[in-house]
């Protein structure tokens, strides 16, 4: 009695969950799914008053995809997107081993202030900053350069990264510190091949956050760089095949779920630590 | 004091340098010269700027269309934030359970903030504001119109800015209180079901304070992205000014006119409102103290 009556509470619930499940995958779906459609029809087809939008009825065709390969600098933008993320992102996460172990580990004055410093640093939005900021890359020298992007994105990277890795640093129990020290070894050895390998979960999060948010950057992409050859991914596929009023939607859809391919990719594998990154309070929406 | 223990405050010091060079170099310096050139003419049309005082701010704060461009600002974070925290919450709680195919739809409701946000949001704008060729323009084309008759011309564009962000925005609060749902301790909600009445009850008395921190980030964050977003409103509108907001304003008027004074006083204007949505934080959940869960 008791166990058929906890059975039948368990379907409700579970039909439950799934009645209210489905509307929300279907919203969240959605607009990947009509990207892909969209981007294997042919334009006789999309621009068809008579057509159904949401499927393909007149054969599925490459063309979109020939043209991001064939007539821009697709492949390049691509190059030049895993460039400036891999650069940018190792530069970054260095930096922030140092400044996240001496915030967290080291008692000197001004730690805590400094720490509250660096996460509202990583809170000063893109949008408050692109302007002096592209003044900085020409003075550099840099402007219209990738090398201009892989300079301002440790801007964001360095506070992010530091903030996520000092919380790690705090979960290793001191004690296994100060037995290293206690041995004889400096405190650069003991970061070094104590500290880091036991933190190894919590540098693969910063990698992976620092990646993604590089590769997806698109305000200073887009306000730096104009030249086509230089431009990342996500700009050079907004900004090329949309040219004054017209768009090369096919072409577009393609682009943009090729571009994101990498991402989907990572994300897809390493999961678990995206979930880290979020419980450790240090990810922006 | 130990020569180990100075040694000890030099070495973080060193650590801290490259930090704190780049912070400088890179982040005080540009915030500086924005606020420099704020007060000032500046522009690069013109070879000599003069100091100009708080004329540029003086303007924006006469000038009607910057409090209609707050105005749509503001509403516009605190509507998307609101709808965020809902759908995030249901989503969190719904996934809470193990049920079959659970992997599958967390990976799913992930995906829009995992992906590149200027590029889904091309999709978006396929979807919402369709060439008029296409087949189902029709029906969109007589939405748009009369959301905009019933509302306001730009009512469509915020409304379709506004849906883009709380799908990207749900997805990754949903994700973040359903990592913190994981992170409390299941005798909790064990023990709750047990005392209280009610599903209901539950979720107001239990639930809810739990999950205070996480909620306080998400609805933080959530504030700060709405406030400063520049992109995702350009993308959705294609470079159109068609109802503003304070960051695309700012773009505009540097990069379209030219004009870096007005244009920095436009971006620092942000700054109350970014650090209103910081007291709201710094008052529900302390983060510097704490610690990876």
């Amino acid at each position: 009695m008791a166990t058929a009556r906890s059975r039948g509470a368990r379907i409700r619930s579970n039909v439950f969950a799934y009645a209210n499940l489905l509307p929300y995958v279907f919203f969240v779906l959605f607009p990947f799914y009509f990207m892909v459609v969209t981007s294997f029809k042919s334009n006789a087809e999309l621009y068809n008053l008579k057509s159904i939008p949401f499927w393909i009825q007149t054969g599925a065709i490459l063309d979109h995809y020939a043209l991001l390969f064939q007539k821009t600098d697709f492949v390049t933008w691509m190059k030049n997107s895993l460039l400036v993320a891999v650069v940018a992102t190792s530069a970054s996460v260095v930096i922030s081993i140092l400044a996240g172990y001496s915030l967290a580990r080291l008692r000197f004055r001004g730690a805590g202030s400094f720490g509250t410093a660096v996460f509202v640093t990583y809170l000063v939005p893109p949008t408050l900053l692109f302007l002096p900021l592209s003044q900085v890359v020409v003075w550099l020298g840099l402007a219209d350069s990738t090398l201009a992007l892989m300079v301002t994105y440790p801007t964001f990277l360095v506070p992010f990264c530091t903030w996520l890795l000092m919380g790690y640093f705090r979960t290793i129990p001191r004690e296994v510190e100060e037995c290293a020290l206690v041995d004889g070894a400096t405190r650069m050895q003991t970061l070094w091949k104590v500290v880091l390998p036991m933190a190894v979960p919590g540098i693969i999060c910063a990698v992976l956050f620092s990646f993604t948010l590089c590769w997806n950057e698109f305000t200073y992409a887009l306000t730096f760089i104009s030249q086509s050859a230089h431009k990342t991914a996500v700009v050079g596929v907004t900004s090329d095949l949309i040219r004054g009023d017209i768009y090369f939607w096919g072409s577009l859809m393609a682009g943009a779920l090729l571009a994101s391919i990498p991402i989907v990719i990572i994300y897809v594998l390493f999961l678990d630590y995206y979930v880290s990154g979020l419980t450790a309070g240090a990810v922006k929406g | 004091m130990t020569s180990r223990r100075r040694r000890e405050i030099a070495l973080a010091y060193l650590l801290l340098a490259p930090t704190l060079a780049l912070l400088g170099c890179v982040l005080a310096y540009p915030l500086g010269w924005e606020v420099w050139a704020s007060f000032s003419n500046l522009s690069p049309l013109q070879d000599s700027p003069s100091f100009v005082g708080f004329e540029n701010y003086r303007q924006h704060l006469e000038n009607p269309e910057f409090w209609l461009a707050a105005t749509v600002t503001v509403g516009h974070a605190a509507v998307t934030t609101v709808a965020k925290l809902v759908l995030g919450l249901g989503f969190a709680l719904l996934l809470a359970r193990p049920f079959r195919g659970r992997a599958l739809v967390f990976l799913a409701v992930f995906l829009p903030w995992a992906y590149p946000a200027s590029v889904s949001v091309i999709g978006w704008y396929w979807t919402l504001s369709p060439p008029i060729t296409t087949a189902y323009s029709v029906f969109m084309g007589t939405l748009k119109y009369a959301v905009d008759n019933a509302l306001g011309t730009g009512a469509w564009a915020f409304l379709s800015v506004t849906l883009f962000n709380i799908w990207r925005g749900s997805s990754f609060i949903g994700v973040l209180l359903l990592a913190g749902i994981n992170s409390i301790p299941p005798e909790l909600f064990e023990y709750a079901t047990l005392e209280s009445r009610s599903a209901w009850q539950r979720f107001w008395a239990v639930t809810v304070p739990l999950l205070r921190p996480f909620l306080a980030l998400g609805v933080f964050l959530s504030l700060t992205s709405g406030f400063a977003d520049l992109a995702n409103v350009w993308m959705l509108t294609a470079g159109r000014i068609i109802f503003p907001v304070i960051g695309t304003q700012a773009y505009w008027l540097a990069i379209g006119a030219g004009q870096f004074g007005p244009a920095s006083a436009l971006s620092l204007l942000l700054v109350p409102f970014l650090l209103a949505a910081l007291l709201v934080l710094f008052r529900l959940f302390d983060p510097p103290d704490r610690e990876v869960a």
